[in-house]
């Protein structure tokens, strides 16, 4: 292109002040600078041109109108992404929570002086054991599980035990409501309206239900139930009866 | 637009002190919770943000849903706004700078051949933009119709490069000045000026060409 020059200082100073010569603020001696480069720079005089022209162009852009509904949902959005940070607020994921519960579990210990105790606690433990002749080694969890199956099989022979305790518990427990309830239906039938008098009267009296607790105790062979004489004590000899099986 | 950039030169210095004093008192408000002052706050911003996202990013579709995202950035972190280092008006502008830039880089390469087609008329369905400006030219009363110059010229827009795309906007459609778009775009005033130039001088080079093939 004819007459053009590397840019150089001057070319930067006319793009320095394109901007403001487009502008129209551009004035008095820096003008004159300005548009003598323009006439003596055909690169410059170019941009000048092209720029001035871009500039004409972008003036036609008007400012759009917003979408009718375009504030409605900004509200709507920014008050959903309200409620989300208050709800991640209130209700944490599933890890924070584990996260926060381990802290407070630990929270006791994840001090110095505790980190010191547990350390000595550690050295202790090993020390019985090594006492004890059982290396660390052998905490293994294999041979754990075989001490616990083994410490289950006791476990499990005390429960045997204690559910034959029970198993005859209950049944004396369903012999007794029986007679009662067979007593109460013989009280019952001869006179349906004298009914409460009778309940009361066979509250205050029990000399039938001792009759039967003997008839039961007879039925089992038990020999220690026939020095029964009152209620109270056949009670206390019943639970004492239990202690023994 | 000339005549907006002049209502804005011409405003006087107190009522623009005012209003900022008006937004940064919603912003208080804004960020301690206040809904009624948020919605002021939209209210006021975000035909100006919409724009600057539909002229960046070319689509009316993408310019809501860029938008929405601005507005929920802002909500979230206006509370770390600092009215000592900007206005409030520049702070939003930078935010919805900084979404867009990022919006881009996402998807560079789709936006780049979209452009492409819809300024050089590569369209094979239907009359091109050259078509319908050759077709115009033809008939002797017509002149290529207002709202299709403006089509054109933001269709070319579309074209220059994001970072004298971005430049160009803030000035020649926000009137921003030249200290407030080196502020949103954190780069020194001279910077702001060469882009400015650059990207006015490459959007009329695409126009004049656009031109020539309709001729
Ligand atoms: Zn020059």
């Amino acid at each position: 292109m004819l007459g053009e020059t590397k840019p150089g200082t001057q070319c930067a100073e006319f793009d320095a002040l394109l901007t403001d010569a487009i502008d129209g603020n551009l004035t008095g001696e820096r003008r004159e600078r300005f548009e003598q480069h323009r006439a003596d720079c055909a690169a410059c005089s170019t941009l000048f041109a092209e720029a001035s022209s871009g500039a004409a162009w972008l003036s036609e852009l008007e400012e759009m109108e917003a979408p009718r509904n375009l504030m409605h949902n900004i509200l709507a959005a920014t008050s959903e992404a309200a409620k989300a940070a208050a709800k991640a607020e209130r209700d944490p994921s599933a890890w924070e929570r584990l996260l926060k519960q381990t802290r407070m579990v630990f929270a006791p210990v994840l001090t110095p002086r505790f980190g010191m105790s547990m350390g000595m606690a550690f050295f202790s433990i090993t020390l019985v054991l090594n006492m004890a002749q059982i290396k660390i080694t052998d905490l293994t969890p294999h041979n754990l599980s075989h001490t616990f199956y083994s410490s289950q099989n006791k476990v499990m022979k005390y429960y045997e035990n204690m559910r034959l305790v029970y198993e005859i518990e209950s049944r004396v427990r369903d012999l007794r409501n029986a007679t009662d309830e067979k007593q109460q239906n013989q009280q019952n039938q001869p006179n349906q309206r004298q009914e409460k008098n009778q309940t009361r009267e066979q509250n205050q009296n029990s000399e039938p239900e001792r009759r039967q607790l003997h008839e039961y105790t007879r039925e089992q062979n038990v020999q220690v139930l026939a020095l029964l004489n009152g209620k109270d004590e056949s009670l206390g000899i019943l639970a004492k009866q239990r202690r023994q099986i | 637009m000339l005549t907006l950039f002049t209502a804005i030169q011409s405003r006087p210095v107190e009522a623009r002190v005012e209003e900022a004093q008006v937004v940064a008192q919603l912003v208080r408000r804004c960020a301690s919770g206040d809904s009624v002052a948020w919605e002021e706050i939209v209210q006021r911003f975000h035909r100006r943000i919409y724009n600057i996202c539909y002229r960046f990013a070319g689509s009316a579709d993408d310019a809501q849903d860029l938008t929405q995202e601005v507005f929920i950035k802002v909500y979230r972190t206006v509370g770390s706004f600092d009215g000592e280092k900007a206005s409030f008006g520049t702070w939003v502008t930078t935010v919805t700078r900084n979404l867009l830039v990022d919006h881009f880089r996402k998807t560079r390469n789709d936006r780049a051949t979209d452009s492409m087609d819809a300024v050089m008329g590569a369209d094979e369905d239907g009359p091109t933009l050259a078509d319908r400006l050759a077709g115009d030219v033809e008939s002797p009363q017509a002149h290529v119709e207002s709202r299709e110059r403006r089509e054109m010229v933001h269709r070319a827009l579309l074209q220059i490069s994001p970072d004298l795309r971005e430049a160009v906007i803030l000035r020649d459609l926000q009137d921003l000045d030249y200290r407030e778009i080196a502020q949103v775009l954190k780069v020194p005033e001279g910077t702001v000026k060469s882009r400015i130039n650059r990207g006015r001088a490459e959007l009329a080079r695409l126009l004049q060409r656009t031109y020539r093939q309709a001729l």
